[in-house]
């Protein structure tokens, strides 16, 4: 059998620390070498005792465990830091993340589900539970379209072909009616059609048509 | 030998399980049953008896409103409270006792909750068998 996951506990709360800490050495796979009730004991002990798997308390007294985090990430970064958690914060579990944490679990989750996580991360995977995935995914997704580089529209140019489909577009006519209008293969269009979301980066056609409408790029059929 | 009953009533989950494996490794105690909600206790209480209920009140030295009703009702009832953060324990009797358990650990708990179930059994109504 392999050698047990040596493992750490850092939490303010007596009954759980060492509740914890006596559940998991049940465990065949996992033993706890040490714990602590305050951060600045948890670093000075995991310095000494270096364990594989430290479960740090996120709210603890003096330093917290993030800021923990951020100490073992850079001066023990071989220690996997698996965050005990109050609330499902998305802000917060991000802010664990950059501090190098490879685990997020909930006080609200399951033993079972810690026991869970402590073996993903001794096998070097970051791990949170489902529910934590798909709203980091939201976070995530938003900071990507906060740094993507906005390119101005006024830059861009739309050929006079491209212009002339935007405007049909804009009259309400589908691909192959343009293609009839213009006396051009429907495929023709369809090309025009993705040249210009993609120069525009837009998705659909109604957004070139309110592009264009915006800037006053549409022929007005009264005038 | 007698089985002292406890009634869980604490969060989060993850301190709720600690509590029960560490109740159900006393060979003299058993829990009965969990609630989720506190307000629920009362009703549960009274259906089902037990010896001791383990709250986790929201602040932590401060004693939930529930404890009043549960020992106007049910004077024999031992209530412990252990808070979610920090290291705070009490335990509850009829006639206005509160005994502080400093540190919290597992040994002054249990200890207090067996201390109390014997003195129970010297005068007071159980429902231990």
């Amino acid at each position: 059998m392999n050698e047990p996951i040596r493992m750490f506990i850092a939490d303010d709360n007596r009954l759980l620390r060492e509740g914890l800490a006596s559940m998991l050495e049940q465990q065949q796979d996992i033993i706890v070498i040490g714990a602590a009730a305050s951060g600045s004991e948890a670093l000075e002990q995991i310095k000494d005792l270096r364990p594989e798997v430290a479960l740090i308390d996120i709210g603890m007294p003096d330093k917290d465990g993030i800021e923990v985090t951020q100490t073992l990430h850079q001066d023990l970064p071989e220690v996997k830091v698996i965050i005990l958690g109050m609330v499902d914060l998305t802000d917060e579990i991000m802010a664990c993340i950059e501090a190098g944490a490879a685990g997020y679990v909930l006080k609200e989750g399951s033993f079972e589900r810690l026991v869970e996580t402590v073996r993903s991360v001794h096998r070097g995977e970051s791990f949170c539970s489902p529910e934590m995935t798909a709203s980091l995914f939201s976070r995530i997704a938003e900071l990507a379209g906060e740094r993507m580089p906005e390119i101005p529209k006024s830059s861009i140019k739309l050929t006079g072909r491209e212009l002339e489909i935007v405007n049909l577009i804009a009259e309400g006519l589908s691909n192959k009616e343009i293609a009839h209008r213009l006396f051009i293969a429907t495929q023709t269009v369809k090309n025009h059609v993705h040249n210009i979301l993609d120069k525009l980066q837009l998705l659909t056609r109604l957004e070139a048509v309110q592009y264009a409408r915006e800037r006053d790029l549409l022929k007005n059929k009264n005038t | 030998m007698q089985t002292i009953k406890v009634l869980l009533a604490s969060r989060p989950k993850i301190l709720s399980e600690v509590l029960r494996t560490m109740v159900e490794r006393q060979p003299d105690m058993e829990v009965e049953g969990e609630v989720l909600d506190p307000i629920d206790l009362l009703f549960v209480v009274r259906a089902m008896p037990v010896d001791v209920v383990i709250v986790t009140p929201l602040e932590a030295n401060q004693e939930p409103k529930i404890c009043s009703h549960l020992l106007a009702d049910h004077p024999h009832l031992k209530i412990v409270t252990v808070s979610a953060k920090g290291n705070a324990a009490c335990l509850y009797q009829s006639g206005g006792d509160k005994k502080r358990l400093d540190e919290a650990s597992w040994q002054s708990i249990l200890g207090a909750i067996r201390e109390s179930i014997n003195q129970n059994h010297k005068g007071k109504k159980s429902w231990s068998k």
